[in-house]
C-alpha cells in the first residue's frame, strides 16, 4: 500500500520520465529539421548540495519558515537547510506561446524530499514587449526572488533572510502581465500580477494562505546598473495561531481587542521592497529594504542589507551585513487583575503563548564573509560564515524552538554548498 | 626575458579578471555583407547576446550566433563586449532560463561555422577571430 506521497512522486517521476523521452525525440527531429530553430522542448536543471552548523543547540536554523528543521537541535551539521535539485522543462509551441515547467526537490514542513511544483506557467507573447503569463509563477517581490532557489546565479549561499524573510508568500497561481520598455540603454521592465497561494507549515501547523494577492515590480536596467522596486499585497491567513486567538475571544471586550489585533485571518499584508545592484564584472555591490506592514502579530517589520565583493579570477570573496528589526515583541495580554480567579490560569497560558509568537519576529543583524569558487563552467563552491546578533527577546531566524532556548544572543553558523546547473 | 615579461602581464591580466584580451587576438562582431548595419555600439552588441535587445537599431530582427562553450573566442567575446566572465555569462542565462524568461542564442562550434550560418542568416550577428574575416562578411564597428 502506497502512501499518498508515494503516489505522487511516482506520478510526478512518470510524467517527467514521458516529458523528457517526447522532448528528446522531438528534440531530434527538429535538430534533423532546422539545427538552428529554438527546440520545440528544452530541459534544464539546478541543485545545490549543502551543509550547514550553527552554534545554537536549543533551536534550529532554517532558511525558510516553511521546513520543519535544520542545523543546531536536530543535526549538528544539516544538509536539509540549503540542498535541493530542480528540474525544469520549457515548451516553445510558437516563437509567441512557450510553457514552463519547474519542480523542486527540497526539504519538506513534512520532512519529506517529495517534489512540488515551484513554475508551471503558460505565456503568450503579443508583442515583442507585451507578455501574460497564466499558472504558477513565483513573485518578484525582491531583487532575487524569482531565481531564489537557484543558487549558482547568485554569490552566496543563499539570499540574505534579513530581508527575504519579510514575505511569508513566495508563490502565486494566476495571472501577471509583463511590458518592457527601451529608451536609449534604458530598460523598463514593469509586471503586474494577481493570484492567491497555500503553503503547508511544519510541525502540524496547518496552512499559510495568500488570497486576493496582487502586486506590481519595476525592474530598470542602465549598463551594469539594476534597480528593483517590489510591491505585494496579500490577504493571509494563518491556520496555526486561530485556536489561540478563538480562546482570546472567550474572554469578553479586552479578549477580542487583542485578538482582532493580532490574529492572522484574512488580514491585509502589504510588502514594499527597493533594491539596486551595480555589477561592472570586477566586482559588485547590492543592497535591499523591505518593509511589511500587517494588523497582526507579524506586525511591522524592515529589513536591510548590504553586500559586496570583487572578482579575482574564478574566486570571488565577498562581505554581507544585513539587519531586520520588527516591532513590539511581547503584550502584557490580558489583564490577569480583572479576572475571576479560575480563569486566571488559563489566561495567563494564553498571555504567554502569545508572547512566544511575537518573540518569533525576527530582530537581528548578521555580518557574513564568504567565498565563491567557480570551479568548473556549471558549478561553484562557496563556503560562508555568518556572525548574528540576536535582539533581546526575539528568536531571530531560528525554528523549532525547545524549551531551555533563551531568547536574544549570539549565533554563529558555518555554510559550505556547491551550487550546479545543467 | 620578452616572453617572460608577456606571460607575467597575461598572469597578472588573469588574476586580475581583465582575461588576455589585450594579449592575444582580436574578437570582432560579424554580419552579413548585404546587412545595412555598419556601426553598433559595444553594449548594443552585448544587449543582442544577452537577450536584451531583439532587434538592429533600424527594426529589423536580429539573429545571434554563438560559439560553443569553452571556445577561446567566446570567452574573450564576453569579457570584451560584456565585461563579464564564462561563469558571469553562465549565471546570467541560468537566471533568465529558470525564470522561464528565454534561452542563450543557438551555437556553433567555430568561427569558421559561424561565417557559414550567417550566410545563411541575413538578420545574423556573430563574432570571429579577426584573423577569419573574409569577404564573406562584414565587420561592425564598434563606436
Amino acid at each position: 500500500m502506497l502512501t499518498p506521497g508515494q503516489v505522487l512522486i511516482k506520478r510526478i517521476s512518470n510524467i517527467l520520465t514521458l516529458i523528457a523521452l517526447l522532448a528528446t525525440a522531438l528534440y531530434a527531429a527538429g535538430a534533423r529539421a532546422d539545427a538552428f530553430q529554438t527546440p520545440m522542448f528544452s530541459i534544464s536543471g539546478f541543485g545545490t548540495a549543502g551543509l550547514v552548523h550553527s552554534s545554537e543547540k536549543q533551536a534550529d536554523f532554517t532558511s525558510t519558515i516553511l521546513k520543519p528543521n535544520g542545523a543546531g537541535h536536530t543535526r549538528t551539521w544539516s544538509a536539509d537547510v540549503d540542498s535541493l535539485i530542480g528540474v525544469q522543462v520549457t515548451a516553445n509551441p510558437t516563437s509567441r506561446l512557450s510553457a514552463v515547467l519547474q519542480v523542486i526537490s527540497e526539504q519538506n514542513y513534512d520532512n519529506t524530499y517529495r517534489p512540488h511544483v515551484e513554475w508551471a506557467n503558460i505565456k503568450y507573447r503579443l508583442t515583442p514587449d507585451f507578455s501574460v503569463r497564466a499558472g504558477r509563477t513565483v513573485l518578484p517581490t525582491f531583487l532575487l526572488s524569482d531565481t531564489r532557489k537557484v543558487a549558482y546565479t547568485y554569490p552566496w549561499v543563499r539570499p540574505p533572510l534579513e530581508v527575504y524573510r519579510l514575505a511569508p508568500i513566495t508563490a502565486s497561481d494566476g495571472v501577471d502581465v509583463t511590458y518592457q520598455m527601451h529608451t536609449g540603454d534604458f530598460t523598463n521592465t514593469l509586471q503586474a500580477h494577481f493570484g492567491q497561494s497555500e503553503n503547508k507549515l511544519p510541525a502540524g501547523g496547518g496552512t499559510i494562505k495568500g488570497k486576493q494577492s496582487w502586486g506590481l515590480a519595476y525592474t530598470m536596467e542602465y549598463h551594469f546598473f539594476t534597480l528593483h522596486i517590489g510591491y505585494e499585497s496579500t490577504h493571509l491567513t494563518l491556520d496555526a495561531t486561530k485556536p489561540i486567538f478563538d480562546a482570546f475571544r472567550q474572554f469578553g471586550p479586552q479578549g477580542i481587542a487583542i485578538a482582532d489585533k493580532y490574529d492572522v485571518d484574512n488580514k491585509a499584508l502589504s510588502v514594499i521592497t527597493v533594491g539596486a545592484r551595480y555589477d561592472p564584472g570586477q566586482w559588485f555591490v547590492m543592497g535591499e529594504v523591505g518593509h511589511s506592514v500587517t494588523r497582526s502579530f507579524f506586525g511591522t517589520a524592515t529589513g536591510w542589507y548590504l553586500s559586496g565583493g570583487y572578482r579575482l579570477g574564478a574566486f570571488t570573496p565577498y562581505i554581507t551585513y544585513g539587519q531586520a528589526k520588527a516591532d513590539n515583541l511581547s503584550d502584557p495580554g490580558l489583564n490577569l487583575a480583572t479576572l475571576p480567579p479560575p480563569l486566571i490560569g488559563q489566561a495567563a497560558g494564553l498571555n504567554a503563548a502569545l508572547n512566544s509568537l511575537l518573540s518569533t519576529k525576527p530582530v537581528q543583524n548578521t555580518l557574513s564573509i564568504g567565498g565563491r569558487w567557480d570551479f568548473t563552467s556549471s558549478a561553484a563552491l562557496k563556503l560562508q560564515y555568518d556572525h548574528t546578533n540576536i535582539g533581546t527577546g526575539s528568536s531571530g531566524v531560528l525554528s523549532n524552538l525547545q524549551p531551555g532556548f533563551q531568547p536574544g544572543g549570539k549565533l554563529d553558523v558555518f555554510n559550505a554548498a556547491i551550487d550546479f546547473v545543467f | 626575458m620578452i616572453n617572460m615579461y608577456r606571460i607575467g602581464l597575461i598572469v597578472i591580466g588573469l588574476l586580475l579578471g581583465f582575461g588576455s584580451a589585450e594579449a592575444s587576438a582580436q574578437v570582432v562582431a560579424v554580419v552579413a555583407v548585404k546587412n545595412p548595419v555598419t556601426t553598433l555600439s559595444k553594449s548594443q552588441i552585448a544587449d543582442i547576446f544577452l537577450g536584451k535587445m531583439t532587434r538592429f537599431p533600424d527594426g529589423r530582427e536580429v539573429e545571434p550566433i554563438d560559439q560553443g562553450e569553452g571556445s577561446a573566442a567566446r570567452d574573450e567575446f564576453y569579457l570584451k563586449f560584456a565585461g563579464k566572465s564564462p561563469a558571469q555569462i553562465k549565471a546570467f542565462w541560468s537566471k533568465i532560463i529558470f525564470t522561464g524568461r528565454g534561452r542563450p542564442p543557438p551555437e556553433v562550434s567555430n568561427g569558421v561555422e559561424v561565417k557559414k550560418f550567417i550566410a545563411k542568416h541575413p538578420g545574423a550577428i556573430g563574432y570571429i577571430d579577426q584573423k577569419l574575416v573574409d569577404d564573406s562578411v562584414k565587420v561592425i564597428s564598434v563606436k
